[in-house]
């Protein structure tokens, strides 16, 4: 992959150009960088303190740290099978939607059937229904089928509130895949799977593999569907999130292990993105231009 | 292409065995005994204690409490009665709301669980009467806080319990920058805490049966009674360490740390009995560094009047396992864990046994207490209490506006009620 013609973009600009892009740059990621520091700074630092002094006083001597957040946060019961649920939770909810957004977003774009444009705009146009609307009628809707409180209504309620926007991004990549080459394959016989599988999926690895991290890191960090769909009747079953935020108690004490919590939490996410980033930016902007 | 695709294949390879030992898993359900879930507001600490209340009854019973904490706990009731999918027993957002479950039916009756005489024996009248509807008991008390506490630094203060509210007013500040210290930020319910002090106000200064009808939204909030709770809380306020930009900005859990400053920012500080582990865990304080006097009578003719609140719990699922445990619950032996745990008073009266002299005093201030009111914020519908929390924000940063809020207040009341 290194040895793609990265010259062919690299037109040569003066020294002093680079050298200022690199400093803005640093300059936004530093900003950009601020908030998560501080909260890394307070993880270690004692409660009393958090409370009373900024988080940049502790960088200076003389220096307070303490592992006793994440000692506390560690060693709270159930937090490593809310972390093994949250995997059960997001990993198959993610897998779900990207298929199934993949194989409505090529029916969308290379197949032809009747009110295709119309269907395809009522799927996009759901982007706009808030969330929360949706609550009490999926929750009916589980609860007729009896799988209410189950994971399966998890993945599927995830999969669902993904699609409008999986579809969406899907969709417009796929669209400027070129032309010829599934015209081609028509010729050569290929029906529509053998063009899809074949094809479509393997040239949209980019895009696919954003959209799996934009999906994973939705649904990890989403606690509001989870605590409806299962909370009510099956505690053992909830993710990380929402045993982190009850490591706060009813009246709002109690939050410094809060940003402990915080940092086991990020954790995981920060993995994933770091081992798919290099499929990010171009899965992104993979669509965008065409040509 | 390929050697790329090898990391994204064996992902979605794991994915899908994800899916399936999953779905293998998620029929399964713990082994022995039923499963109770409950659902309710307590984390952290607390819900270690509720736990701890609970164990007693598993190891007994062979049953399992699956306990759900969350403070989101309204919309998880609200979609749950909605669509039928309720945990069995739940803590409950407030009477409100109870008395709204309690009359659809969604709250089973308790009279048939408990045993009647026993528990209205050992429970104050106020608690047993807030979680009674149409005559039904829905809604039980498994723990109480006290309100209307006046906490000060006994290393700093030491002149003891001042007799009349008068008398705390003109109290020195000594080597303290002021007398009090106001704290009202709390979130999307920035306010309450001066919720707390109007209640205290009414309460003390017009007695329970103004401070009924204005809970019951007969008694308007333009009225000289209430008008004058708001100038006494004004008082207070004009008074309070660091002034209106400090009293709105200020955590309510912070709100008591300049007491254990040096030197101190403020004398006193009012707020409820659960205040000591934010002293402890946030201000710096030791055991020792705080203390607390009732605040004082301010009409004689309505002496020892108290507020304080609770949590409620109620029974969604009518089964047996629920009905034991809720039953157990309601007893002194089990409220008893929690309370030697610390961090709350019981709502039996029977228990007795408390770790700390703070939570000792608290406790028999509310069990002996003349006149007592559950927090009159709480008895309100849910419109009008956040319209209550945003009058006392606004009140801080401009008392001159107080015919305007109180006026407002009227019109959220009227809204609030359907009228």
């Amino acid at each position: 992959m290194t040895a793609m013609p990265r010259a062919a973009g690299a037109v040569r600009r003066p020294i002093w150009t680079r050298w200022g892009l690199h400093a803005v740059l640093l300059l936004i990621m530093a900003i950009w960088l601020i908030p998560t520091l501080a909260l890394l700074v307070n993880s270690f630092r004692p409660s009393a303190e958090v409370s009373s002094s900024g988080w940049w006083t502790a960088i200076v001597p003389p220096w307070d740290f303490t592992l006793a957040n994440y000692e506390h946060v560690l060693a709270r019961q159930g937090l490593g099978q809310a972390f093994i649920n949250s995997l059960f939770i997001t990993i198959p909810a993610t897998v779900i939607s990207v298929m199934v957004a993949a194989i409505a977003a090529y029916a969308f774009a290379w197949m032809d059937f009747p009110f295709r444009n119309v269907l395809f705009v009522i799927v996009v146009g759901l982007l706009v229904v808030p969330l929360q609307s949706t609550l009490i009628p999926v929750l009916r809707l589980l609860a007729s089928t009896g799988i209410a409180g189950t994971y399966m209504a998890v993945w599927l309620a995830h999969t669902g509130y993904g699609l409008p926007f999986a579809v969406y991004l899907l969709r417009n990549y796929m669209g400027g895949l070129p032309k010829e080459v599934f015209e081609s394959a028509a010729i050569d016989g290929a029906n529509p799977m053998v063009a899809f599988f074949r094809l479509a999926l393997p040239m949209s690895v980019p895009v696919l593999a954003s959209l799996a991290i934009f999906q994973f890191l939705f649904i990890w960090n989403d606690l509001l569907v989870s605590l409806i769909y299962i909370g009510a009747t099956n505690s053992e079953y909830l993710p990380l999130t929402v045993v982190v935020a009850n490591l706060v108690n009813s009246l709002g004490g109690e939050t410094h292990y809060l940003t402990a919590a915080a940092f086991i939490t990020m954790a995981l996410p920060l993995i994933v993105f770091l081992a798919l980033q290099r499929y990010f930016v171009r899965g992104i902007t993979g669509g965008a231009v065409k040509g | 292409m390929g050697q790329r695709n090898r990391g994204l294949r064996a992902l979605l390879a794991l994915g899908g065995a994800a899916v399936l030992v999953a779905a293998a898993c998620g029929t399964g359900t713990p082994s022995g005994g039923t499963k109770v879930t409950v659902i309710g507001t307590w984390g952290g600490a607390e819900q270690e204690a509720f736990l701890a209340m609970v164990k007693p009854w598993e190891d007994k019973t062979g049953n399992t409490v699956a306990y759900t904490g969350t403070r989101d706990i309204n919309a998880v009731l609200t979609t749950g009665v909605a669509s039928g999918i309720l945990p069995d027993l739940a803590g409950l957002p407030g009477p409100g709301q109870m008395v709204e479950w309690g009359k659809s039916g969604a709250l089973k009756p308790l009279d048939s669980v408990l045993d009647i005489e026993t528990y209205k024996s050992e429970t104050s009248p106020a608690f047993v009467d807030l979680g009674t509807v149409d005559g039904k008991i829905v809604g039980v008390f498994i723990k109480s806080a006290l309100k209307g506490l006046i906490w000060y630094n006994p290393n700093d203060y030491t002149a003891g319990a001042p007799a009349t509210w008068d008398d705390v007013m003109s109290t020195s500040t000594g080597s303290a920058e002021s007398l009090w210290c106001v704290g009202l930020e709390s979130g999307a319910a920035s306010g309450w805490p001066g919720t707390d002090w109007i209640e205290d106000f009414v309460l003390r200064q017009s007695g329970p049966e103004v401070y009924d009808a204005w809970v019951a939204g007969t008694h308007p909030w333009a009225s000289p009674e209430i008008k004058a709770a708001f100038e006494g809380f004004g008082e207070v306020l004009d008074a309070s360490y660091g002034g209106a930009d400090t009293v709105v900005s200020t955590n309510f859990g912070d709100g008591g740390n300049p007491l254990f400053t040096d030197p101190p920012g403020c004398v006193f500080h009012h707020q409820a009995s659960f205040i000591t582990s934010f002293f402890k865990d946030q201000g710096g304080a030791a055991d020792g560094d705080f203390d607390f006097f009732p605040m004082p009578d301010i009409n004689p003719e309505y002496a020892g009047a108290f507020t304080g609140a609770g949590d409620l719990f109620g029974m969604f699922n009518d089964k047996p396992a629920a009905r034991d445990l809720l039953k157990y619950l309601v007893t002194a032996e089990a409220q008893q864990i929690w309370v030697s745990i610390g961090g709350a008073l019981s709502g039996n009266t029977k228990v007795t046994d408390y770790p700390d002299d703070v939570s000792k005093r608290s406790a028999e201030i509310l069990g002996s207490a003349k006149i007592f009111r559950f927090d009159g914020g709480d008895l309100m519908p849910t419109a009008l209490q956040s319209a209550f929390f945003g009058a006392m924000v606004e009140f801080a940063q401009d008392q001159s506006k107080l015919d305007e809020i109180l006026a407002g207040l009227d019109e959220a009341s009227t809204a609030a009620r359907g009228g």
